[in-house]
């Protein structure tokens, strides 16, 4: 298990850059590489070479939060204007603008099946569902306000969601807030099921385990990655390392091992078996704000793929094996 | 059969006395004596042979009535035999003067021999043995000069008088001219060969003194041969033996002492020797009574010397120190100079450093130097002794001279070691890493102490690999092992029970059922700690976490293990856990000042002011106002207390600012070197406008702040910019910014970011302003203040694009689109603000979205002006191209006309020159007037002025923002403290360091500021009616100069009279939080640190 540096772009937006994901392979294309920056656009690079593949503009202040949908055909970006923009991956082509005033927007991810859009709805304390068909929005998803007021809190008394997560068989929803707390629900019920604690600082990142539908990992300012039994509520494990926040995290396909990203301008890639750090990249020159693993499928494409982008600028590719 | 013969007076006859038989009573012998009127020479024959058979007291009757006036009158002419008479009770006097102990009657034998010496003189002034009784007289007395002088006498007389020469010798000896004597003694045996054993004692002594020993063993052996129970050539020869240093040599030595001992029990010499080589087998009991024999017997006083060393080494080794303080003292008393016998002064040195009085051991340890000044272990002592005294820079420079003279001394190494600690880190570090090394050299165990001053330093330093390793090395196999290599971990848990885990001990439980040896001994606990706080320096909490947990399952008494716990559980934002935490260490000591501070910062971190300056108070009172953390965080409590600005008049501002600015100055009196009071002191000075001494101390602080791991003040980076700010040089303070970012918090801190906004805000860089606050709005996405002040920030832009005199169509249109963005963003705030509290009214926000509609519209009008203005640009350019055209026709055709009237001027006559001229001219004139004029004038644009109206003001503008950049620094200071002295004592807990940002005040007040800059915000009556609105109550200070660019926004009466600001300052919500910022994480940051066992130098 370890990652090799292939490729790296300097300079690969005008600006940090915010945002990755991985576009799934089209049977006319391979994956893409989508990225968000602050530079207000959204751009689509080649795998491996890294080469741009398009560059979409249109959105105001920076972008946050860019998924692709599971069939790689579109995709969606977000800013800080709290606007989602849905477009055609191949074409550009705007599909639909999604706003739910007077929800923000951060963190986005299409379900499993491809047919829901879940957004992280930040002070609005919810995750808006929106159906991928109609681009209408089909449900809220309420974060549970805290028993007892908290007057003395500054940043609002209900919970601020920051990210989203759903499980691999599209049955649960998790989400991260600023507290720290994790909400999990249940999708086909709309309904909130329990709260993960343990962290006490922003969850930015979330990402469930692509071989056990039960296990969540959360990245926290807090400096670790929490792995949590969603569904027993319990925490199985806390992995400590980074220096500063961990500000994503993403499960590799094989399900051995998650990377992350952090303000420690650092990307580390953790054996889960032994709940430890086995390697540490530190290619970057300022906060990692985003790491993706390529999922597998594709033509003649075998070989695991983790792409990282931050604050630098520039996106950097890594062989994992 | 030795006999004498009396001669019978007036006959032949002799009387036949027996020496061997002489009677019991003397007075017999005298009877007879004087009766036949024997001839003196029989007399003293007789007298003699009484000394000889030891009958002191016949011998002394028979001299006495032999040297009485009677005798003097009747043999008036044997002249020879009265002085050796005279003579003889001359030299018994000077012996029973010599070894009499008592002074007094030293000194009346002395007198009675100088008598009959004299009386001897008056017989005959020449008489050689008279002169050599007084020459050992002198010679006992110790008047060597004179004794030397009286040998001489007899010497000039006749050179081979034995006696003399004999005496001479002893006299050359005492005074250290040991070849002079060896001649002299050498000579005497020459003249006189069959000489008893003595003179070969004194040949022997001298070739001894001359360091030719085996020439001196010959001597004494030679003494021996003619006189085998001569003590002193037997004690001579016993130290020549010792000397050898054999064991053979030594027992050989032992041998001849015990059989001198034998022969004469009172040979002090013998007795000390003896003592001291009892002393060595460790028959202390022994020892004590020889040295008593020999204290008794000897007047001597280095003897004496010897043998109270003795005792009181013997004192010594037994541990009773004020016995051998005594003795030792005593021992000394008895030496002239130090030179002569040394080691009691080191003895009694070392009693001294072990009795605690410094001084007096130092003075003797520096007898010892000046006799031996490359004595290593007096200079450890010594070095010892300064340290001890506080005299640092002495103490190093001993103990490197001790290092130097003695590189292989890994002690002297140890001390220098920690001795350096507070100094100089590396060279400790060296030191302590030669005496490690020269420890495993030398096979000798490393104790865990050195090991873990190794590891600490290290980790110091940042060396945390080398650190890991030494820890390692130090705390050996045991349990902790397998934590590190991840083997024991928490075991999964439910999640809401998951903070309980920093007090479970669950765990450990389990894994002594499950057969694991959980031992940790008790000198490991500090070095396992320190592991712990390095693998949390490497940010390994988890493990750090379990091993802080073993400490305390095993030592529930070890406080920092849950000041540590507490200080992770902090950094992670678990607050409540942390206090929880901190109360379990107060339950082992409820007065332990750093868990009081850690308390304290944590209940300011929860808000809770009374409580947290309550418990700093008690934190300052457990160590009596020493402990300058509690002092500091009483400081930074009170300027908190002075730039909240609730509802509090300007007198009470004051006083707390003046009263922090007492605590911190109290700080830096207790110490000089604290930078994070000197920070909190240029804190209280740019509060008050003082922006240049400030920021000279921010300069000096920021100097120093570099270097230890643990030293680490971002604040003093975010003060520097702030001054700077302050003083209008903004470029300075972005740098500042900048820097602090990258090199403090990984730029997560969005705090900062906001200071890095508002300086390119004032500096207007609109775009560099916008695009950080959106940076900090993705760092701290609940922030709404960074939202509106972003909104803010789009709106100027856009503003002062509208107002500038030249623009193109595509700045304006990039002016709607940010109007547009900020319309956005305030609707979203408003629309927001119905579920949650960020501190700005809604009224304002629609105000500002009002504004922003207003100036989109004016943009309308401004972008078809705009274009239109580019059109008419255009064509004004057209017809200035026209016109420089016609111009330039023109032109060429009045050269054309020129060069014409050159030519009729030469053609025509002179005198018709100025007729012709003149019409010329006014013909010229003519011309120029009916020429088109071009078009200078440009369009009006009054109305776009209009429109700004702020365009006219900026004059006034300018005078405005002066002051308002003054105002607006106050209360951004950053606060941090850390009791930086505390670093020096090693062994002590480390304070907690804390940085606390008065961000509250700042985030409330950029708001405002933006807000107001914007010209937005600015009415009394807007007080009254909503009088919990946040209005800032600095606002006052600008709104003057403000409101010039809101003319069509706020009514002009409103201006809030000068100095009433205090009515209007009401604490937006949105503020009601200190951040507390712990860059560097409390409890005991600072590893432990074992010193090292305090060594006394032993012998």
């Amino acid at each position: 298990m370890k990652l090799a540096g292939l490729k790296s772009v300097p300079d690969a937006h005008d600006e940090s850059i915010w945002a990755a994901t991985w576009v799934p392979a089209t049977d006319a294309r391979p994956a893409l590489l989508l990225t968000g920056s602050l530079d207000e656009t959204v751009r689509l690079w080649s795998p491996d070479e890294l080469v741009p593949a398009g560059t979409n503009t249109g959105h105001c202040l920076g972008v946050v939060s860019v998924a692709a949908h599971p069939s790689g055909v579109i995709a969606a970006s977000a800013s800080l204007d709290s606007f989602v923009r849905v477009f055609d991956v191949d074409t550009n082509a705007t599909l639909s603008t999604l706003e739910a005033p007077p929800s923000e927007v951060w963190n986005m991810q299409f379900d499993p099946k491809g047919t829901v859009l879940a957004v992280a709805g930040g002070g609005s304390a919810s995750v808006k569902l929106w159906d991928t068909a109609t681009w209408q929005l089909i449900a809220t998803l309420a974060v549970p306000r805290p028993e007892g007021p908290k007057p003395s809190d500054k940043s609002g008394s209900g919970k601020f969601v920051l990210s989203v997560a759903w499980s691999p068989d599209g049955r649960r929803l998790a989400c991260g807030s600023m507290d720290g707390t994790i909400s999990v629900f249940d999708v086909s019920r709309a309904k909130f099921l329990h709260n993960l604690e343990g962290h006490f600082m922003p969850v930015r990142s979330l990402v469930f385990s692509p071989i056990d539908a039960r296990v969540l990992f959360s990245a926290s300012d807090d400096g670790h990655v929490h792995m949590y039994d969603s569904e027993g509520k319990s925490l199985i494990g806390a992995m400590s390392g980074h220096a500063s926040w961990v500000l994503s995290v993403d499960a590799s396909p094989d399900g051995a091992a998650i990377a992350t990203g952090s303000s420690d301008r650092t990307v580390r890639l953790w054996d889960l078996n032994m709940r430890a750090a086995v390697q540490t990249m530190s290619n970057h020159s300022d906060q990692v704000w985003g790491v993706a693993f390529r999922p597998p499928g594709g033509t003649g494409v075998r070989a695991g793929r983790l792409a990282s982008v931050s604050d630098d600028k520039s996106i950097s590719l890594y062989d994992y094996s | 059969m030795a006999c004498v013969y009396i001669p019978v007076q007036n006959s032949e006859e002799e009387v036949r006395v027996s020496l061997d038989q002489l009677p019991r009573d003397a007075s017999d012998i005298l009877d007879i004596l004087k009766a036949e009127q024997a001839p003196l020479d029989v007399w003293l024959i007789i007298a003699r042979e009484y000394f000889k058979q030891g009958k002191i007291e016949q011998f002394r009757q028979i001299l006495l009535e032999g040297s009485s006036h009677e005798i003097d009158e009747y043999y008036a002419e044997v002249r020879y035999e009265r002085i050796a008479i005279l003579n003889a009770l001359g030299a018994y006097y000077s012996y029973l003067g010599k070894i009499e102990t008592k002074q007094r009657e030293k000194d009346e034998h002395f007198i009675l021999a100088t008598q009959y010496y004299n009386k001897a003189s008056r017989i005959d002034m020449h008489d050689p043995s008279t002169w050599v009784g007084k020459g050992q007289l002198l010679l006992a007395k110790g008047e060597l000069e004179q004794a030397s002088a009286a040998f001489k006498i007899v010497l000039d007389g006749d050179r081979d008088n034995v006696p003399a020469l004999l005496g001479q010798a002893c006299v050359q000896f005492n005074r250290g001219f040991y070849s002079d004597s060896l001649e002299l003694y050498k000579r005497a045996l020459q003249v006189f060969p069959n000489c008893p054993g003595p003179v070969r004692l004194g040949i022997g002594l001298c070739r001894y003194k001359l360091g030719q020993f085996e020439k001196a063993r010959q001597a004494f052996q030679r003494v021996l041969q003619l006189d085998p129970e001569n003590v002193e050539a037997l004690v001579a020869l016993g130290i020549i033996d010792f000397q050898t240093n054999e064991a053979y040599g030594i027992q050989k030595g032992m041998e001849k002492m015990q059989r001198a001992f034998e022969i004469y029990p009172y040979c002090a010499m013998a007795l000390n020797y003896l003592a001291n080589h009892f002393f060595f087998t460790g028959q202390h009991f022994l020892v004590e009574q020889l040295t008593e024999t020999a204290l008794t017997v000897c007047d001597h006083g280095l003897m004496k010397s010897h043998a109270y060393y003795n005792l009181a080494r013997c004192y010594h080794t037994k541990g009773d120190y004020e016995k051998a303080g005594l003795y030792y003292m005593a021992s000394v008393k008895e030496i002239n100079k130090p030179r002569d016998f040394v080691l009691p002064y080191y003895g009694l040195g070392q009693v001294q450093l072990k009795l605690g009085d410094f001084r007096s051991s130092l003075s003797n340890f520096e007898k010892v130097l000046d006799v031996y000044p490359e004595n290593c272990e007096s200079l450890k002592a010594v070095g010892h002794i300064y340290v001890q005294l506080g005299q640092t820079e002495k103490a190093l420079e001993t103990l490197r001279k001790a290092t130097k003279i003695d590189p292989r001394d890994a002690q002297a190494f140890l001390e220098l070691g920690e001795l350096l600690i507070p100094s100089d880190t590396g060279a400790a570090l060296d030191a302590f890493k030669t005496a490690h090394g020269l420890l495993k050299k030398g096979g000798d165990e490393v104790s865990i102490e050195l090991l873990n001053n190794i590891g600490v330093l290290h980790f110091e330093r940042g060396e945390f690999e080398l650190a890991e390793q030494i820890f390692k090395e130090a705390l050996g196999d045991g349990v902790w092992l397998y934590v590190m290599d991840g083997r024991i971990r928490n075991s999964s848990m439910d999640s809401r029970d998951s903070t309980d885990q920093y007090k479970d001990m669950k765990l450990f439980h389990q894994l002594e059922e499950d057969g694991f040896s959980l031992e940790l001994p008790w000198d490991k606990v500090t070095t396992l700690f320190n592991h712990a706080r390095l693998l949390e320096q490497l940010h390994d909490t988890e493990k750090a976490n379990i091993l802080y947990r073993l400490i305390l399952f095993k030592y529930p008494d070890y406080l920092d293990a849950y000041l540590r716990l507490a200080a992770i559980a902090k950094s992670r934002n678990n607050i409540q856990l942390s206090i929880e935490l901190i109360g379990n260490a107060l339950k082992v000591n409820e007065k332990c000042p750093n868990a009081l501070s850690m308390l304290g910062s944590l209940e300011l971190k929860s808000d809770d002011w009374v409580k947290a300056k309550d418990t700093f108070r008690a934190a300052g009172d457990a160590t009596d106002g020493k402990d300058s953390y509690a002092t500091l965080s009483l400081g930074n409590w009170n300027y908190f207390a002075a730039v909240r600005s609730e509802k509090r008049g300007p007198k009470l501002e004051a006083t707390h600012l003046e009263k922090a600015k007492e605590l911190y100055t109290k700080v830096l009196v207790q110490h000089p070197g604290n930078l994070y009071a000197a920070n909190g002191a240029g804190v209280v000075l740019a509060e008050k406008g003082r922006f240049d001494v400030s920021k000279d101390i921010f300069t000096q602080v920021h100097e120093a702040a570099s270097g230890s791991v643990f030293v680490q003040m971002p604040d003093i980076w975010v003060n520097l910019a702030h001054v700077y700010f302050a003083q209008g040089h903004f470029g300075l303070a972005v740098k500042m910014y900048q820097n602090c970012l990258k090199r403090f918090c990984y730029s997560t801190d969005a705090q900062v970011l906001l200071y890095l906004a508002r300086t390119h805000y004032e500096a207007e860089q609109w775009q560099d302003c916008k695009r950080t606050l959106l940076r900090a709005i993705h760092l701290a996405p609940s922030n709404y203040t960074l939202r509106f002040d972003a909104g803010v920030a789009m709106q100027k832009f856009s503003a002062s694009t509208l107002q500038k005199t030249k623009r193109s169509a595509d700045e304006v249109r990039s002016t709607v689109a940010e109007l547009k963005n900020a319309v956005r963003v305030f609707s979203q705030l408003s629309a927001a603000s119905s579920y949650h509290i960020h501190g700005f009214d809604e009224k304002k926000i629609e105000t500002h979205v009002g504004y922003c509609k207003h100036l989109l519209d004016a943009a309308k009008v401004h972008c078809e002006a705009a274009e239109r203005e580019e059109q008419q640009n255009r064509q004004r350019l057209e017809v200035a191209r026209q016109v420089s055209l016609a111009e330039e026709a023109r032109r060429k055709a009045e050269e054309q006309r020129k060069f014409q009237l050159e030519r009729r001027k030469q053609e025509d006559e002179l005198k018709k020159v100025m007729q012709q001229e003149e019409h010329f001219l006014r013909i010229k004139e003519q011309w120029k007037t009916s020429l088109p004029m071009p078009s200078s004038k440009r369009k009006d644009r009054s109305q776009a002025e209009d429109d700004d109206g702020g365009n006219s003001e900026k004059k006034r503008r300018k005078g405005g923002k002066r002051r308002k950049k003054d105002k607006n620094v106050k209360g951004r200071y950053e606060m941090e403290e850390a009791d930086n002295e505390m670093m020096d004592e090693h062994d002590e807990m480390e304070e907690d360091v804390n940085m606390i940002n008065d961000q509250q005040e700042d985030g409330g007040e950029n708001a405002q500021d933006l807000l107001v800059a914007a010209g937005l915000e600015d009415s009394d009556a807007e007080d009254e009616t909503a009088p919990s609105s946040a209005v800032n109550r600095r606002r006052r200070a600008w709104s003057e100069s403000d409101e010039d660019e809101q003319l069509e926004m706020v009514p002009r009466e409103s201006s809030p009279p000068a100095g009433d600001r205090e009515n209007s300052a009401e604490l937006p919500e949105s503020d009601g939080e200190i951040r507390e910022n712990d860059f560097r994480d409390d409890g005991s940051d600072k590893p432990n640190r074992d010193a090292g066992d305090d060594d006394e130098v032993d012998d």
